[in-house]
């Protein structure tokens, strides 16, 4: 038999020449005739109950066609990928950014001047804007389960005893930062009835966790419920999660015409998940030849006022807080926090750039405190074939970090003629 | 004064969800001109999925890539294939569509067997033609399908995959989180200017094992955007909020990398074969990103001869550590 005919060959993307002559349909690019735009009214405030909205005045602005709140949805008023705790719309407001009103509108003009006259009434409640202050016991619960979304422990063998007799310990705090996806196309849909079943064309990851969400919220048995995929410009975990699919199927369904809604820029910020700030305390214990004894980390990750992909985020982070070395002590508690910040959900790595950040560091520092260069210290330490990870899992299938290791090295010696040596 | 440093940092990365179950589906029709659909719930979000799925289905049928038509995330028409998410579309969707195509596959091959007279398991396809061990046969796959269809058979497969994980204990953590895992190892090299605290990424060099890389150059493109935005995390980006409010929610003042911050980047692929994925396929979309920061943070360490434990490595941030040194 031949070779492979089409496996390992460059072959050129399918989608390639339609992108590349701008001939793809992203959704700002599709246009149905008589489509209505929607608007989301937006809260200015992080944390309230929502008495009273006002929209007396706005219903009467010639090309409003009907706005929306929380007593609107005809189904369980609540989604979201893990913890089914985001309200489409809501009565009680937990970060600045959530969902009041949905607007329905002819144009985007009289949507936007639509937003601007609908009164909320709020009864504020103390808000939340660290994770310290959402932790401590008397904290105002920002959801009924409390403030502590979940906890993930990793813990093998003793690594408290080990750190205490170790002969190089290394300690530090690491923090890390909130980052946006900032994908060239922001979150947009289009939705409409075609033979009694509701269609949904947005940007998205993740259709089918989007139907199985827009049909909960709306109350509709999920095969009435068609979601297709637009083109889509750039996800980076950002459109894992509900964003325009429940406004544009509640107006779809309740209006019975075409509906449109694209996030500008500034909603795309505001609106939806982040990367997850995180707060680290890394101990790292090793023995004079430089190989790992133990690991003692605490992640406290700010979710914001959602869960989104938090607790897989939090998860994800604690089993890969070790980097790919063979520590056989561990002791990895992770936290889930629930803020009044905005949320924070996927974003391309799920906390391991994070924790790449603390660990690598952790194994410079540790080289330099035992004299060793930084690439001996990692190839004393990385999985092998047969290697114990910190969750117990035997590495015996394709382990390729020791070629990675060499492989890198190697090519920095060549194009890197600064680096010098490995002892420089 | 610039100051020149180099930093190194690996990473692993588990492919799939964390510990828990994360099917795909799919389905593939081999159409009586021996072309065939594939229908997927996978989203291509401008990763390469869906070529790559149909590099995948191509390879499995026997037939050229250009008799290929994927067509994907349409919940009324595909199958769940889950979230392109995690790493885990080659490897889970793949796994899905390579076991369809192969579904459909067999039947051809059953009634290739019966036609030729010759076991089946002696029989492949290999661009459209029926091959007897290593020599192709004269039979083109369209002529089975023709006689399938003067039988009234249909030629459709299915095929689903869910990586082999167990839960994580709740007090302990152990237990099997991924079937398995990519690994990285990536090299930066920056000059740091200590009087603006403006930090250069000049190179950097990032080795990925990926398993068998499906599509190169596709894999080389994940490598070079993922190393891309990495240097906008260890650099450049955050998302400020005061009072639980976004400071300057736009592209304006979030600043994130250009053609001008971005450095070169020097792809390696490693194919450490799995055996559990696609023709030994794991991952690459999320590794790519997650050790830049990392070894960028140690490359300025190196310049500097001082550490920071603040991402990101603004100027600001910078000039401050140098001062208090």
């Amino acid at each position: 038999m031949p070779d492979y005919s089409t496996i390992g060959k460059s072959i050129q993307r399918i989608d390639g020449i339609d992108k590349v002559l701008g001939k793809s349909q992203y959704i700002a690019d599709i246009d149905l005739p008589g489509t209505l735009c929607l608007k989301v009214l937006r809260s200015d405030v992080a944390h309230a109950l929502v008495k009273k909205i006002d929209v007396s005045e706005v219903e009467r602005i010639p090309g409003v066609v009907r706005i929306f709140t929380h007593v609107d949805i005809p189904g369980i008023n609540g989604y979201g990928i893990i913890v089914k705790d985001q309200p489409a719309l809501t009565d009680k407001v937990r970060f600045k950014g959530d969902a009041i009103a949905l607007v329905a509108a002819e144009n985007e003009e009289i949507a936007k001047r639509a937003l601007k006259l609908i009164k909320v009434d709020f009864e504020k409640l103390p808000p939340i804007y660290d994770v310290w202050t959402a932790l401590k016991e008397d904290a105002p619960a920002i959801h009924s389960r409390g403030n502590i979304l979940t906890v993930s422990k990793i813990k093998k063998g003793d690594a408290e005893a080990v750190l205490n007799q170790a002969e190089v310990v290394v300690s530090r705090s690491y923090t890390t930062q909130r980052v946006e996806h900032c994908y060239i196309e922001t979150e947009g849909g289009v939705a409409y009835i075609e033979n009694g079943i509701l269609v949904i064309k947005v940007s998205t990851q993740n259709p089918h966790y989007d139907r199985r969400d827009v049909a909960r919220v709306l109350g509709l048995p999920m095969n009435k419920v068609r979601v297709i995929q637009a083109t889509t410009g750039g996800g980076f975990g950002g459109k894992l999660d509900i964003s325009v699919q429940c406004f544009l199927g509640l107006a779809a369904i309740k209006l019975g015409r075409p509906v449109r809604m694209v996030y500008d820029r500034q909603e795309s910020f505001v609106a939806t998940g982040k990367r997850h700030p995180f707060f680290i305390d890394y101990t790292t214990a090793a023995n004079k030849e430089g190989k790992l004894l133990a690991v003692k980390v605490k992640i406290v990750g700010d979710t914001g006022a959602y869960a989104s992909y938090g607790p897989a985020t939090l998860v994800r982070a604690a089993v890969h807080a070790t980097g790919p070395y063979e520590v056989l002590n561990v002791d990895i508690d992770a936290l889930c926090v629930y803020t009044n910040n905005p949320i924070s959900g996927a974003m391309r790595g799920f906390g391991t750039p994070q924790m790449a950040f603390a660990c690598e560091s952790q194994m410079d520092l540790l080289a330099e405190a035992l004299g060793i260069s930084p690439v001996e210290m990692r190839r004393r330490n990385i999985l092998q074939q047969g290697s114990i990870t910190a969750t117990g899992q035997k590495m015996n299938k394709s382990v390729g970090i020791g070629k990675t290791l060499e492989a890198a090295w190697e090519k920095a010696l060549q194009v890197m003629p600064g680096l010098g040596d490995e002892r420089r | 004064m610039k100051k020149r440093g180099y930093g190194i940092a690996n990473m692993w990365y588990g492919i799939g969800n964390t510990a828990n179950h994360n099917p795909s589906g799919a389905f593939v029709d081999i159409l009586d001109d021996g072309t065939a659909i594939v229908l997927t719930g996978c989203a291509d979000i401008g990763q390469g999925s869906t070529t790559v799925l149909a590099q995948i289905a191509a390879e499995t049928l026997g037939i050229n890539i250009e008799d290929v038509v994927v067509v994907a995330a349409d919940t009324e028409v595909t199958p769940d294939a889950g979230a392109t998410s995690a790493s885990r579309q080659t490897y889970v969707s793949g796994n899905a569509v390579r076991l369809a195509a192969k579904n459909a596959r067999e039947q051809v091959l059953a009634k290739a067997s019966e036609e030729l007279n010759i076991q089946a398991e002696r029989l492949s396809i290999y661009q459209g033609q029926i091959w007897v061990g290593d020599n192709p046969s004269g039979v083109m796959i369209k002529e089975i399908i023709t006689q399938c269809r003067s039988e009234g058979v249909l030629t459709l497969g299915h095929g689903s995959f869910d990586p082999v994980t167990t839960k994580l204990d709740s007090e302990t953590g152990q237990g099997i989180p991924y079937a398995t895992y990519a690994f990285a190892t990536q090299v930066a090299e920056v000059e740091v200017d200590t009087e603006t605290g403006i930090v250069e990424v000049k190179k950097i060099v990032a080795a990925h094992d990926v398993g068998k890389a499906i599509n190169p150059q596709n894999v080389e493109g994940q490598i070079e955007g993922g190393c891309s935005m990495g240097i906008g995390y260890a650099l450049l980006e955050e998302v400020v909020v005061k009072d639980g409010e976004i400071q300057g929610p736009g592209m304006s003042t979030y600043l994130i990398p250009t053609a001008m911050d971005v450095s070169e980047v020097y792809p390696i692929i490693i194919e450490e074969y799995e055996a559990s994925g696609p023709y030994g396929a794991k991952g690459v979309g999320e590794p790519a990103l997650v050790p830049t920061a990392a070894a960028i943070a140690n490359a300025v360490a190196d310049a500097l001869g001082i550490r920071m434990y603040e991402l990101p490595l603004t100027p600001e941030r910078i000039i401050a550590t140098i001062k208090r040194k």
